[in-house]
């Protein structure tokens, strides 16, 4: 049906050759000459405690260290590693709440591993020496690791200005009553036949990409300051690092560098902050700060975890009458995105399914647990694992197969979405529902998994999602692309747009190409200039090919518009008549009189004059395709997964054997790289179900961060996938496309939860489903 | 702390280093002999980021090897499968099998890999998963890596019948 050239294809990724060999370079991999290292102190003894007294002299005297910096040695300003205040109009930050309340460097440890100093020495070797001889004294104070404790009225207060160290709720002027919803929930629930309702534990996750956290910068002889990062957002990052340090944007260069995975956990700063403040105490030299891997877990935003209630009743038909829900997080020691993850996780449950009425209370208090903030999904898969087990509950209740059920009740077309007012646009689950119940052979092992009773027992469970492709018009969603074609037509993309390893650059050269009618091989993505790039809001919810790609498709067809302007002067026909193959333009059906792309664009930089009259009888000037893009829609996508386990009931070991992930994608620009979205969500999903969760004692000290401990599934834990896209083009992303980075994660969670409620007839409310709960659970049976 | 004078053999090159005795192969590689392509994922031997090969096969973790240990043997990285602009196989089937994404782990993962096709040629799904345990990747589940593996191993089984 289609005849696109290169949209559609899975095209090699661009950056697959310089990653095989190792000769990418990530930051680490830099090295710049007279570089010096920094160490940030932090705080291992403590999960909450005030700096009493810090002796840096020791340290200081320490044979290679250059300089040694206290709280008071750096900007006194307070920041906010997550950007999101960013995002948001000025108002809206108001009404929300959002705070900067971190420090370089703090004299009130909020967490384990909290920063209470630096260290720029010669060496890494000489930084970590000289910080053993840091002296710290501290006082103690209580450590609150829930929300239970640190809401307590007599409390320690983190903040000033969040009493009961609330850092978020729902705010009262957009959200009467601070809940989120429709309806009487409380008359609707009088109508029900039956209520299913619980209380459920979602974890603390970990994004763990593979690459530790490594940022170099400088001050330079023109007063620049440079830094090196990894983050997904580069622009919102200089935005804020620039008023931080009080740089005018102009004299704050970031660099960006390849990204080796990021999940959310670079969505913002890390120690961007704390490097650049080195930088600047030592003007002209080039700091290196690593943060050694078992820092990761302490110092870079995990998933939010905390209680989740929630309560649905049903008619006898299976109408969901009414869905009340209350998700309580463990917010860690600082803000971040207070906000964002309370009110999405809402946003999800509401854009499902058809509740007859809903409220939802999103809240999220201070404690002392290392921060949270982005991670792929933001709040889906906490809603997913207590509203995808409670729906498999009732339909246990009603005889509904749970697939039909499902059918029956999702959210569609004109339904609004997550975002209260913004109808879907698109919707295929339907068939993502067939398509992957038929490839996993769902009604026979349905029927053959009802009745088991043996030691080894398997079940096979089904879990969908919706989630969004950008965060319009929550957020301000914007992404600025320039195309110049260059005097031999070949084009350069420049943007902001980062890659995160999943392969968005090669889509969105892929989506240029298409688009200027070139083919992809005539086309470089100039992605690491931040100074040549205008605003992109960052890598986050899912929007770098829906809202980085409209933007691309817009300043292409800009420079396509200009070319063929010039194209019909010459062959004195109308640009509308015309079309381009192999790079030649003409009117269509009469390809015998063609001018050549190239004749073009090289004349506009060497060929408009005439020799003879000195006169510009060619067109003069470069083409540039320009587009400041904001998206008209959100386009949510849509995708069920199934999965089926086995379960020793002996030992509450759990096998994945096998499953599916459909996913209603719009349009896949490149499949493959679609599919690795999927399989990699998938793991991640598996994960949060089965294994992932960070352990603290009740100090507050983490018990697990290290990958030996904080156990992601292995490559032998991983079952035969299956990926299947769903194509069904969405009317407002490039091409039809609609997002696949998050939504892979989402629904595996509440697949594998069901498989195993399905294998024992026990549903575990706590994640990750471990072997000892449920061992315990059947015990207590 | 005693110095060491050795010798590295590393993708074919003679390497003259003095090392103390508890410096690492892959500080040697990366700090001392700026040969980035192998990376720091742990420190502690646990996500194979680091992995490299002595002997041409026996694939070890750079991170957890002292350097002095090595002298006088035969390094391969990853960027020494790469022949005269060749790469080998099985770095191919994995640009061929999207088994790349954030490529962090993949250097270590393509060493791994050409490790397991040396003493297994034509593995089974089962016994790539298993030889793959030991190399974390946290992008791509290991499905098109798992993928990259078994063509490996075909091309490479159809290149010396």
């Amino acid at each position: 049906m289609s005849n696109f050239k290169t949209v559609g294809k899975s095209e090699r990724k661009l950056d697959a050759r310089g990653k095989v060999t190792g000769k990418t370079i990530y930051v680490d991999d830099l090295q710049m000459p007279g570089m010096l290292y920094g160490k940030v102190v932090r705080c291992y003894e403590h999960a909450h405690a005030r700096v009493k007294k810090l002796d840096l002299s020791k340290a200081a005297a320490y044979p290679g260290v250059i300089k040694v910096l206290g709280p008071e040695d750096v900007t006194q300003k307070e920041y906010n590693n997550s950007v999101i205040p960013l995002m948001v109009p000025e108002e809206m930050q108001q009404v929300l709440g959002d705070i900067d309340d971190q420090k370089i460097f703090t004299k009130h440890v909020k967490h384990y591993g909290d920063a209470i100093a630096g260290i720029i020495a010669t060496s890494a070797e000489i930084a970590e020496k000289a910080a053993e001889k840091v002296i710290v004294e501290y006082e103690p104070l209580p450590v609150y690791l829930t929300s239970e404790e640190s809401r307590q009225p007599d409390a320690v207060q983190f903040v000033e200005g969040k009493p009961g160290n609330l850092a978020f709720e729902l705010p009262e002027p957009v959200f009467p009553n601070n809940t989120m919803g429709w309806g009487d929930v409380d008359d609707a629930f009088e109508e029900a036949d039956f209520i299913v309702e619980d209380e459920f534990y979602v974890p603390k996750q970990k994004q763990c990409q593979m690459e530790p956290n490594t940022y170099i910068a400088m001050y330079d002889e023109e007063e620049r300051l440079h830094c090196w990062t990894s983050t997904q957002m580069p622009k919102s990052v200089q935005r804020t690092l620039s008023k931080l340090f009080e740089v005018p944007m102009h004299k704050f260069k970031l660099h960006t560098a390849t990204i080796g995975g990021g999940f959310g956990a670079r969505l913002g700063m890390i120690l961007e902050p704390e490097v650049c403040a080195m930088a600047l105490a030592v003007p002209g030299r080039h700091i290196k700060l690593q943060s050694p891997r078992e820092e990761d877990w302490l110092t870079s935003p995990s998933r939010h975890p905390g209680r989740y209630w929630m309560k649905i009743g049903f008619k006898n038909d299976g109408t969901p009458v009414a869905c009340d829900a209350k998700f309580v997080s463990y917010k860690g020691g600082y803000y971040l995105d207070g906000s964002g993850v309370a009110y999405t996780t809402g946003g999800w449950l509401s854009a499902m399914y058809k509740w007859g009425a809903l409220r939802y209370k999103g809240e999220t208090y201070f404690t002392n647990q290392p921060i949270c903030g982005a991670f792929r999904g933001y709040g889906n898969p906490q809603t997913n694992f207590a509203m995808e087990q409670l729906v498999d509950r009732a339909c246990n209740k009603l005889d509904i197969d749970p697939v039909e059920w499902r059918k029956r009740w999702h959210k569609d077309v004109g339904d609004d979405g997550w975002c209260a007012g913004v109808p879907l646009s698109s919707c295929a689950l339907d068939e993502c529902l067939d398509r992957g119940a038929e490839a996993i052979g769902w009604k026979d092992k349905r029927a053959k998994y009802a009745k088991q009773s043996g030691t080894i027992r398997r079940g096979v469970g089904v879990g969908v999602m919706t989630h969004t492709s950008g965060a319009s018009p929550m957020l301000l969603e914007h992404t600025v692309s320039t195309v110049k074609l260059n005097e031999d037509a070949t084009a350069v993309v420049t943007l902001a747009c980062t890659d995160m390893g999943q392969g968005s650059h090669t889509t969105l050269r892929q989506v240029a190409a298409e688009t200027l009618g070139f083919p992809v091989e005539d086309v470089y993505m100039n992605v690491d200039d931040m100074d040549a790039a205008g605003y992109d809001i960052g890598a986050h919810a899912s929007r770098t090919l829906y809202v980085g790609g409209g933007s691309v498709k817009a300043a292409c067809e800009d420079a396509k518009r200009q070319l063929f302007e010039r194209a019909a002067g010459i062959l004195e026909a109308n640009p509308d008549d015309l079309v381009m193959e192999d790079k030649n333009i003409f009117v269509k059906g009469s390809p015998d009189k063609s001018v050549a792309a190239e004749e073009i664009t090289k004349a506009g930089v060497y060929n408009f004059l005439n020799p003879e009259t000195g006169g510009r009888d060619k067109e003069p000037g470069q083409i540039q395709g320009y587009s400041s893009y904001f998206p008209a829609h959100n386009s949510p996508p849509f995708g069920a997964c199934f999965a089926e386990v086995e379960v020793n009931t002996e030992t509450g070991e759990v096998k994945i054997l096998e499953a599916v992930n459909a996913t209603d994608i719009g349009k896949a620009i490149n499949p493959a790289i679609a599919e690795g979205q999927l399989d990699g969500g998938a793991h991640q999903g598996f994960g949060f179900a089965l294994t992932e969760e960070m352990y603290f004692d009740k100090d507050g000290k983490c018990l697990n961060n290290s990958f030996t401990d904080y156990k992601m599934l292995g490559a032998s834990d991983m079952p035969k996938m299956t990926d299947i896209l769903v194509e069904n083009p969405d009317p407002y992303g490039p091409f039809g496309a609609k997002s696949v980075g998050e939504g892979g994660l989402v629904s595996p969670i509440g697949a594998i939860a069901n498989a195993i409620y399905n294998a024992i007839d026990v549903q575990i409310t706590e994640a990750p489903i471990t072997s000892e709960k449920i061992v315990n659970a059947l015990k207590n049976l | 702390m005693n110095n060491h004078d050795i010798t590295l053999k590393i993708n074919g090159e003679e390497h003259k280093v003095t090392v103390p005795a508890n410096r690492l192969l892959l500080d040697v590689l990366r700090e001392d002999l700026q040969m980035t392509e192998t990376k720091y994922g742990c420190g502690t031997g646990e996500c194979g980021a680091c992995t490299v090969l002595v002997e041409g096969n026996k694939n070890i973790c750079s991170c957890v090897t002292l350097a002095a240990t090595m002298d006088g043997r035969e390094i391969t990285t990853a960027a020494g499968l790469e022949k005269d602009g060749e790469l080998h196989p099985v770095q191919e089937a994995f640009i061929d099998e999207f088994a790349v994404q954030c490529g962090y782990c993949i250097p270590g993962m393509v060493l791994k890999t050409v490790s397991m096709l040396t003493e297994n040629p034509n593995p089974t799904e089962e016994e790539i998963r298993h030889g793959l345990e030991g190399n974390m990747c946290r992008c791509t589940g290991y499905t098109k890596i798992v993928k990259a593996v078994q063509k490996a191993s075909q091309i490479m089984a159809g290149s010396e019948s």
